[in-house]
Parts: C-alpha cells; structure tokens; sequence
C-alpha cells in the first residue's frame, strides 16, 4: 500500500517539475501552415543562432486563418511564420499585426515586406503539377502540359487536389484560375475538373504524397512538396501549365497583442538573416533576399497573379466553391 | 445493481459531514462545468445563441444542403454495418478464446485487445499502404482478378473502424460469455441438443445483454469517429470529420454545432436506453463458477477458430505495416531500412505532453469518480441520480463535440482557457470520470459497510475512516479506472484536436497531421512510439500493483 502511495506521489513531483519548466521567456509560440519537417530543421537553426526556442502549431492556411480569426484579440500564439500573402494583406486591414522594423531585412526589395513593417515575406512558392510518370505509362495516358490538359476525360478518377475550404495551396490554384480565364469561365473549368478529380485532400503538400506514392497519377500541388519527394527518390516529376501558374509570397509576423514580442522579433530577425534566408533557400526554390536562391533549371512561368484581388475576393470565392463542390 | 442501491437508500439518510458536503459541491459544480455546459453551449449555438439572433436557418441549411445530410446518412450507416461486423467476428472469436485452454488463445486474446493501446486513425494508414489504388495488395488482386478495387470512401472507413473497436465489444462479450454458469450448458446437451444448438438458443440468448450492450457502445464510437473519415474517407461527408472541417477550416460554428447535435442524439438515445431500460438478466449465471467451462467440439471448435484467425492474422498485418511503415524509407516504394523517421523532436516533445496529460487526466477521473461513487453510495447526497447522469453522459457524448463546446466556453472571459495544459487535463479527464465513478461504484457494493462501521465504533473520525477503510479497499477500483483512462487519453484525439496550442500539442493530434500530410513514414515511426509508451506504462501499473499487494 505505501508503495503505491509513495510511486505515484514520486510520478507527480516528477511531472509537475517537468510541466513548470519551459514557457519562458525565450520561447515563441507561432502558427505556421509549413511543413513539419522544414519547421524543425529552423527551430533548431533558431535556437543555435538566437538561443531563442519555438513552440510550433501546424495548421493548413485556412485553419490557421480561421484559429487566428477565431481567437483575435486573444491569438494563442505570439506569431506566424508560414503564411499566406493575402491573408498579410487582410490582418493588415484588421490591424492585427505589430509594426518592427527589423535590421536584417533591409536588403531585401520594398515590394516583398510591408511598408510598416507588419509583415515580411521571406520566400515564393508556387502551384505545379505533380506527375507520377511510371503510373502515366502504366495507365496509358498523356502527360499533360497544361490546364486545359486536365480536362480531358481520360484523367478521370486520376487528379487529386487540396480543398480550398482548408489548403492555401488550393485556394492559389482556385484565385490563379478565375484571373488567368476571368470569373465565369473560371468556375466553368472547375466544374469540369471536378468530374475528373479522384480525391480532395484537405492539406496542399498530400497530393504530391500521393502522387509519389502512386495512388493518384496527378496532383495538383506546389513546387516545393514536389521537389522534396523528387530528393527523396519517388517516382514524379514537376509539370508548369502552360497556361502559367499563380505563385504566393510565404509571410511572416508579430501578433500585435504578442505576449513575448521582444524574443518574436527576433526570430523576424533570423529569418530576414544571411543563415535563416540561406537555410530557408535549402527547402524553398526562391527565397526573397537577393542572391540567396538557387538558380532554378527552368521558367516557373508565372503569371502576374493579383494578391491584393485575391485578399479582396477571398470570401466570396470560398464561399461560391462551398456551394458549388461540396 | 439498481435494487442494492434502493436498499441502501432505504436505510435512514446519515448526516454528511463538512468535509463531504464540499466535496459534493465541488464534484457537481466540476460536472456540470466540463461535461454538461458545454454539450449545452453546442446545443445553444445550433439555434444561433450567441450569434445575436434565435434562428432555426442552420437546421434548413442541414437539411436543404445534400452534403450534410449525406453526411448523416454516412455516419449512420457506416456505424450500423461496422458495429454488424464487429459483433458477428467477436462472439465467435470470444468463444474461441473463453473454451480453449492452449497457449494460442491467450496469444489471440491478447492480439484482439491491441488496437486499443494505437491511435484509431493508424488502421486507415496501413489500409491504405495495403489496399490503396496502388497498394500492394490492391494490385495483386488486379493482376489476377483484373478488378480496380478502392479503399478510399465509405467502405475504407467501415473497415477501418472494425479493425479499431473490435476490442470494445470483443471485451465485454468475453466477460459475459466467462460468467456463464456450464452446467447450463451441459444440461441443454444432456436433453440431446447438439452443441452448435446449445450455442445459439442457450449461451448466447444468456449473454444477450452483454452483446446487445456491447453493439451499442461499438455503435456510438463508430458514429463518433472522426479522424478515419479524414484519412480514408477520400473526400466523402461524415458527421464528425465534416464538423471537424467546418470548425478549423471555416470558423463555422454554428453549422458544426448542427452537424453536433445530429451526432449527439443518436449517443443520447442509445446512452438512456442503455443506462435506464436495458436490465441485466443473467440471473441463470455465476460470477465463481468453479464448474469446467464447456469445450467446443472439432466442427464448432474449427469454424470458430477459423473465424478468429483470420480476424487475428488482419490485426496483426495492420500492425506490421506500421512497424514496417516507420523502419523503412517509403514503404512499397523504397524498402531499404533507416531510423531517420525517429529523429524527430517535436514528436518526441509532444509524445512527453502527452504522458503528462493522460496521467493528469487519469488521475483526476479515476480519483474524482471513486469519490463521487463513495459519496453517492455511502453518503447519500442529493441530487445523486442526476450527478452520475451527468457523469456517466460524459463518456457517451461524442469527443468532437465535446470539443466544440469547450471552444464555445473556454475561449474568452471569464473562463479563458484556451491553449493551456489545464484544459487538456480536464477535457480527457471529465469525458472518462464515468469510468472511474461505475468502477467505484461497482467496488463499493462488493465491500461490507460493516467494515467502515466497525472503524468508527472502535472510534475513528469519518476521515480516518475513509483514509484507513475505505481507500485501500477502493484501491483496485482505482487502479482499473486509472489504466482505463490513461490508455484512452493517450491514443484519443477527436476532442483535444480542438485545443491545442503550440507548445501544447499531442502525440495523437501530431500523427494524425502528419498523416494529413501523407508522411506515412514519421507517422508510422510515432504510433509506433506511442504503442510502446503505452504498453509500457500499462507494464509498469501492473507492476506497482504486484509491489503493492505484497507490501500490504
């Protein structure tokens, strides 16, 4: 009986020591829509340059959208790192954001950090297609080339694509088409798509995963989860449309109501830094400090994608694709 | 059970001391804070409260949109054929087990029992490995049969939640088939009907209510499943999962909170007939039945077998896939072995909070449900029926809802709560306080209250009473409820996935979004952790509870 006693009162000082260390001062907490596996690799980059740690949350760039939403003015974290821009643009508006202006990021070009510093975008990503071409050849089909290639019914049941109710990358997709074929027949393509996609997944990195995995032959995604599965040795390639592709600049930034905004604007810092921008490059094709990206081995092709239209739109669209696809 | 408890009742209303009264107070003021307010606020906000305006538009929007009501017919129906599954492979398989003597059969029962220590959501991992469009079985079949079979969708959902409640069912219907008295048995034989028959018209109408029972708890869980729906669900409208996405992706509160409400009624329905309606009547059984339990002859015996080996052989394919997922560099795709799945430290961080956060748990609703079962059998206090309603409701509303509702409460004044550890804690420990209280409850009335009698004749306080008597008698009641809501805590996600922070994260929520991200490899390598960690504590419990009981 006094055993039992004593073990759990040993378990209890035990884990009431462990859950009282931590939450100091130099740990951030932040929301983020990146991959886990790129978040670790800069916590503890962050934490050998700043000493500063970081508590991490990942979320899809809707549901980090609507937590934030949701809990404003009370955010449960201190800031965002991984982000879409329209959604910078809308906290903006709703003066959600603390201004800093940080030292490191004085080299990189006015247009990728807001004028006040309330936020800073730190690298570009874009939507590609991903292609498992063994499966291609063992299905017997065409590799596409571009968008309206998709239509094509003999890609049905084959296409998996993110859900723009809960990925960002969907949602660029979505934005990207209404503005390269305008409104109506921008809606008049997805309805067409839609009998050709096997699947909606709900985060935008899955559809690569399942395309390296062979499940699907298509997905339609963003370059980095493609280029990430090409290292690790899956079978797929990246395709751009020909019709150009819409690209998104991944923000970060302070809450304003931050708990523990001096050590947040340190970690502002270390991303704007030579070491976080040169690491942030090693898992992103364009980071935005001049000089810093690789060179890529072909044309993204972008087109002139309107983040500002996207931000303004935003809710309308969302909502119109509820209604027409679910 | 009911009559026991109407006899104690019967006896004159003894006085409650202080120190009792407060803790009443205390537990009920708890219940209603953390099981019943929010189920309410859930409730509330369906009809609009809180929006500013008493609406009934969301229910016409359930009802008008066909993707909500699919999703009601969804959940429904997958629940129904699951649970029809579930009951027709555990009677035969707890048969198997409870009339044979071999080794095997206590390898089996234990491998029937596993998927409870793993998160819910892995079968749908290893389904898909297994069973997708490329899987390897999936091609096999296509190069034989020519057929292009899917696993995604409601079937691959269906499968997935046989493989994870087997063991819920599997349980209860093995206890009631062991408390049967053979000599039933036997003398249904002796007048000349043959086994098979004996079976069917005598032992399982005995255990009827325990498999009935046991249907509708594997009922309301399937129903209440959220996470296989978004892993294997390709895309198609489940109750839980769609009230799940309509909270995180589209802050709409209110039509989750519908979706909540169709998903808690069929839990309520099966909860008050289960709990209110539903009488044991094993009155032909004995709990020490000292008599041999009757073996299966060979044709019973090997259909039965056949039936649990193959049940057997399903679960343990599962678990290989995911311990062959988390060692290998892309399962099916690069097979060459590697740990790189394993060095992954905020897994490692949020597997620790996890055990700090079950153990809380545990510990709050195994301690807090004894108590409550101590005061309301010994002590007699008002409102006892209704305080273990509310307890027991607990374990029967579904954990999205649940955490819907600690949203709607817990995140802004006065009871801002949001994103700390605390809430976590109280979340898992007042969904299973009905464990800790129905095991107290149970242990209670199997203890002479002579015993706490004689201790205050012999001129103990009623605390020294309770600290000397009545706590090490309750011990095992402890115990059970601990190891319960620990392992549950561990591997259970769809209410916490609501309330974690950074820095708060758990084990089960990190996989479930890995998986999300389809990194089937680090997700396989955590559950993989997860499964030990589990085992492991579940080792230890049984060891201090060996310690003990020679120390006493």
């Amino acid at each position: 009986m006094k055993f039992i006693f004593k073990s759990v009162i040993g378990l209890l000082l035990i884990f009431i020591l462990s859950a009282c260390g931590g939450n100091d001062e130099n740990t951030v907490a932040l929301y983020t829509h990146n991959d886990e596996g790129e978040m670790q690799a800069f916590a503890s980059a962050l934490e050998e340059e700043t000493g500063v740690n970081i508590d991490i949350l990942r979320m899809s760039s809707e549901a980090s959208w609507s937590r934030i939403d949701a809990e404003y003015p009370n955010v449960g974290a201190d800031m965002q790192w991984g982000m879409l821009h329209s959604f910078a643009l809308i906290a903006t508006e709703e003066d959600m954001l603390e201004s800093y202006h940080s030292p490191t990021w004085d080299d990189v070009p006015a247009e990728f950090k807001d004028p006040d510093g309330k936020w800073y975008g730190w690298s570009y990503w874009f939507n590609v297609l991903a292609i498992n071409d063994d499966l291609l050849d063992e299905l017997g089909l065409d590799k596409p080339e571009s968008w309206e290639d998709l239509l094509d019914p003999q890609y049905k049941g084959e296409i998996v694509l993110p859900d723009p109710g809960t990925s960002g990358t969907a949602f660029l997709f979505v934005s990207a088409i209404m503005q390269i074929m305008g409104e109506e027949e921008g809606w008049e393509y997805l309805k067409k798509l839609d009998e050709n996609v096997g699947q909606y997944s709900q985060s935008g990195s899955a559809p690569a995963q399942m395309v390296a995995q062979g499940e699907y032959a298509i997905g339609i995604t963003w370059d980095q989860a493609v280029f990430d599965r090409m290292d690790e040795g899956y079978p797929i390639s990246a395709v751009i449309p020909e019709e150009g592709v819409g690209f998104d600049l991944d923000v970060a930034w302070i809450f304003k109501d931050a708990d523990n905004k001096e050590a947040a604007k340190k970690v502002i810092d270390f991303i704007g830094s030579d070491e976080g921008m040169g690491l942030a490059s090693e898992f992103r094709s364009m980071v935005t400090k001049p000089g810093m990206s690789a060179e890529l081995d072909f044309d993204p092709n972008f087109i002139d994608y309107d983040a500002v239209w996207a931000a303004e739109n935003r809710e309308r669209i969302m909502e119109e694709f509820q209604n027409k696809f679910n | 059970m009911s009559t026991l408890r109407g006899a104690i009742k019967a006896k004159a209303r003894p006085r409650i001391e202080p120190g009792f009264a407060v803790a009443a107070i205390i537990i009920a003021a708890l219940l209603i804070l953390f099981i019943l307010a929010p189920v309410l606020a859930v409730l509330l906000r369906s009809f609009g409260v809180g929006t500013g305006e008493l609406t009934f538009q969301y229910y016409a929007q359930f009802f008008q949109s066909a993707s909500y009501f699919r999703a009601f017919i969804n959940s429904i129906s997958a629940g129904l054929i699951s649970t029809s599954i579930i009951i027709m492979i555990s009677i035969p398989f707890a048969l198997y087990v409870t009339r044979s003597k071999s080794m095997l059969s206590k390898v089996y029962r234990g491998i029937g029992l596993l998927p409870l220590v793993a998160p819910p959501f892995i079968f749908s991992l290893a389904l898909i490995i297994l069973f997708g469009r490329r899987g390897v079985v999936t091609d096999w079949i296509n190069s034989i049969t020519g057929l292009e079979i899917s696993i995604y969708g409601f079937w691959g959902v269906v499968i997935a939640q046989v493989l994870g409640y087997f063991p819920v069912a599997y349980m209860m219907i093995e206890s009631s088939l062991r408390s049967i008295n053979p000599t039933v048995e036997n003398a249904s034989q002796d007048l000349g009907a043959s086994q098979m028959k004996t079976i069917r018209s005598v032992t399982l109408p005995l255990a009827g209510t325990a498999i009935l029972k046991a249907g509708l708890i594997v009922f309301v869980m399937a129903l209440a499943d959220f996470s296989n729906p978004l892993i294997i669900g390709g895309g198609e409208s489940f109750l839980a999962s769609d009230a799940f996405l309509l909270v995180t992706g589209r802050q709409n509160l209110e039509m989750a909170a519908v979706l909540g409400v169709f998903l808690i009624m069929p839990s309520l329905l099966v909860f008050l007939f289960q709990t209110y309606l539903l009488k044991d009547h094993e009155t032909a059984s004995t709990n020490n039945s000292s008599a041999q339990n009757n073996p299966l002859n060979s044709k019973v015996k090997s259909f039965v077998f056949s039936i649990s080996t193959l049940m057997v052989l399903f679960i343990s394919l599962m678990f290989i896939m995911v311990i062959l997922g988390a060692f290998v560099q892309i399962i099916g795709i690069n097979n060459t072995f590697t740990l790189s799945h394993f060095s992954d430290q905020s897994g490692w961080n949020f597997l620790w909070n996890s055990v700090v956060v079950s153990f809380f748990a545990a510990l709050i609703a195994s301690g807090l449900g004894i108590l409550q079962g101590y005061l309301s059998v010994r002590k007699n206090i008002p409102a006892k029926k209704f305080l273990e309603f509310i307890a027991l409701f607990g374990l029967a509303v579904p954990g999205t809802v649940m955490g819907i509702g600690y949203v709607l409460i817990f995140n802004g004044p006065p009871l801002f709560l949001t994103g700390t550890v605390l809430l976590l804690v109280l979340n898992m420990a007042f969904r299973k306080i009905g464990v800790g209280l129905e095991s107290g409850i149970s242990n209670l009335q199997q203890i002479d209250k002579s015993m706490e009698e004689a201790s205050s004749d012999l001129g103990a306080g009623p605390y020294r009473t309770i600290w000397r008597v009545v706590v090490p008698l309750l011990t095992p009641a402890f115990m059970a409820g601990f190891v319960y809501t620990f392992m549950t805590a561990m591997v259970s996600v769809s209410s916490v996935i609501f309330l974690i922070s950074p820095g708060n994260n758990l084990a089960a929520a990190y996989i479930l979004n890995l998986a999300d991200q389809a990194a089937i490899g680090r997700a396989s390598a955590m559950s993989f952790i997860l499964i030990l960690i589990v085992l492991a504590c579940m080792g230890l419990l049984k060891f201090i509870e060996k310690r003990s009981k020679l120390s006493v």
